[in-house]
């Protein structure tokens, strides 16, 4: 076989890999979601779909899957049929240059390998932020081409919204990018080895904090969950721009969201909280096995992220829309703004 | 001083962090309230309003004289009564049908206390859903069926109750013997 037949098989097996990792755990998030939810709302959660509930998301899926696909009338089809994808797409491409563990090659077949990135490429994090901003695209495109009033306005909400808080998400990881002077994740997760005094929201020139608040703010408003969630306010646009949509379209947007969910976690993991590295110098397990416990170390990680966007939801009410904008741009941009002049100082005057 | 408080809880989020707190404490000390109903029921108060229901005397006759009371009170015109007498008894009267369109009562119980001897009650039960909703029109015979299913124990004939009280129904046949 030749070399790049070889590359092509294993990056393949690589992408099927993650693709599953990643639908599996937007299965579990669903589940856990509504559990916690519950929970934190003294409730139960679902209880009837196998033990406990843990079978819902199947049922949830067959039932998407089965439900009668309707294009409203007036509608514009092409653009219709576009938009899910739009959404979906972008959301699921961004975990191409996510590292999941320790930066390590294998070699196989005479050929060197990376195992837990797909594809280390050295603009990483604005191959990420270029992405996701296409994925507004599918919300904004889904709302106009559903002909349907609610759906208009939670495209034309989600378009400010998301532009603005594009901007702060930007702006926020330009300080880690100063400290860090690569565009990689996987070196940016590198600088921060060895502890979690190194990590960048606790690192030496100047704590990436207020950074990091504004990043998770932003983030949450990004992905459209609650507080921010106006693009979908169910008391006031029915459902936002899906309003119209139904089975396995209704189902990708869905998707979409949650991979987003997903992805954001895994940044704010990787770029502020040291990705797979542990908060404790080096690895207890012995260097064969080393990469189990980056893989732990970032899960876990990502997954308390998750659980942050499921206790804001359970307890912060929806912000009205000018409070959203003045929020964005008269408090979150400038902190982020400072935090560059005054990261960008630090890091003139303590060089690496 | 208390401005500067006030700007570090503004800095901090500090409301949104008590906020953040009270719904943490909530999944700590989980504790439902919820229950899973069609497994695990509610046991309601006795003096709950469900299902009406005609009732009988301990000897098995039906209370029901056929007055018309309870058409008369109820609201919203869920009772149908039609009276005749009782064969062979002239001054007695009894519900020769009695119907109830159980799709538009209230529950209000307002019948139950219009009857003069007690022949209506409401009964506990609830989950009446049925699909076609005209087995909601509900006649005499299943009226009492409800009845006999709720209400086991059953009342005397009044002048069982009270043997010393005259009876103004002189035409009933088989009264007890007045001990002289």
């Amino acid at each position: 076989m030749t070399e790049v037949g070889i590359k092509l098989v294993f990056s393949l097996t690589q992408i099927a890999v993650v693709l599953g990792i990643v639908l599996l755990t937007v299965m579990i998030l669903t589940l856990a979601e509504r559990k916690v939810l519950g929970w934190m709302q003294d409730r139960m959660g679902p209880m009837e779909v196998g033990p406990y509930g843990v079978l819902q998301p199947i049922a949830d899926g067959l039932k998407l899957f089965f439900k009668e696909d309707i294009v409203p009338a007036g509608a514009n089809k092409f653009l219709f049929s576009l938009a899910p994808i739009l959404a979906l797409v972008p959301a699921l491409i961004g975990f191409a240059v996510i590292p999941f563990g320790p930066n390590k090659t294998i070699e196989l077949f005479g050929y060197q390998f990376q195992p837990f990135v797909i594809s280390d490429i050295n603009i990483g994090i604005l191959y990420i932020l270029a992405f996701t901003s296409i994925g507004a695209y599918g919300i904004i495109l889904g709302g106009w081409a559903s002909n349907s009033k609610y759906s208009l306005l939670g495209g034309l909400r989600s378009a400010a919204q998301v532009i603005s808080y594009e901007l702060n998400v930007g702006l926020a990881i330009v300080g880690v990018l100063l400290l860090a002077g690569s565009l990689s994740l996987v070196k940016i997760t590198e600088a921060q080895a060895g502890g979690f005094w190194h990590w960048y929201v606790f690192a030496f020139p100047f704590p990436q904090i207020f950074a990091f608040v504004v990043y998770v703010i932003s983030s949450v408003a990004e992905t459209n969950r609650l507080p921010f969630d106006l693009p979908e306010a169910e008391s006031e646009l029915v459902a936002g721009f899906f309003t119209e949509y139904s089975g396995m379209r209704f189902a990708f947007f869905f998707l979409a969201e949650y991979a987003n969910m997903i992805l954001v976690s895994c940044i704010a993991a990787a770029l502020f909280l040291g990705g797979w590295n542990a908060p404790y110098p080096g690895t207890l397990l012995p260097e064969s096995l080393a990469w189990v416990e980056g893989v732990m170390w970032f899960t876990v990680k990502v997954y308390f992220f998750l659980f942050l966007f499921f206790w804001l939801r359970a307890t912060l009410p929806r912000l009205r829309y000018d409070q959203l904008m003045r929020f964005g741009w008269k408090v979150m941009l400038p902190i982020a703004l400072g935090n560059i002049l005054v990261t960008s100082i630090a890091a003139y005057l303590f060089p690496r | 001083m208390t401005k500067f408080t006030a700007w570090i809880k503004t800095i901090i989020f500090y409301e949104i962090l008590v906020g953040m707190k009270a719904t943490l404490s909530h999944l700590l000390h989980y504790k439902p309230i919820t229950l899973q109903y069609p497994h695990e029921k509610r046991t309601l108060p006795d003096s709950y309003r469900g299902m009406l229901a005609l009732l009988r005397y301990d000897d098995g006759t039906e209370k029901c004289v056929g007055c018309d009371l309870c058409e008369a009170a109820c609201p919203s015109r869920v009772i149908k009564v039609f009276s005749a007498e009782v064969p062979g008894e002239p001054t007695k009267r009894y519900a020769k049908e009695y119907y109830m369109d159980m799709t538009r009562c209230l529950f209000c119980g307002l019948c139950v206390d219009a009857c003069p001897v007690d022949a209506l009650g409401m009964t506990r039960e609830f989950e009446w859903a049925v699909y076609d909703k005209r087995q909601l029109r509900l006649n005499k015979e299943q009226l009492l069926a409800i009845g006999d299913r709720s209400y086991p124990v059953r009342e005397k004939r009044l002048e069982f109750q009270h043997p010393n009280v005259a009876f103004f129904n002189v035409a009933f046949k088989g009264l007890p013997e007045k001990e002289s």
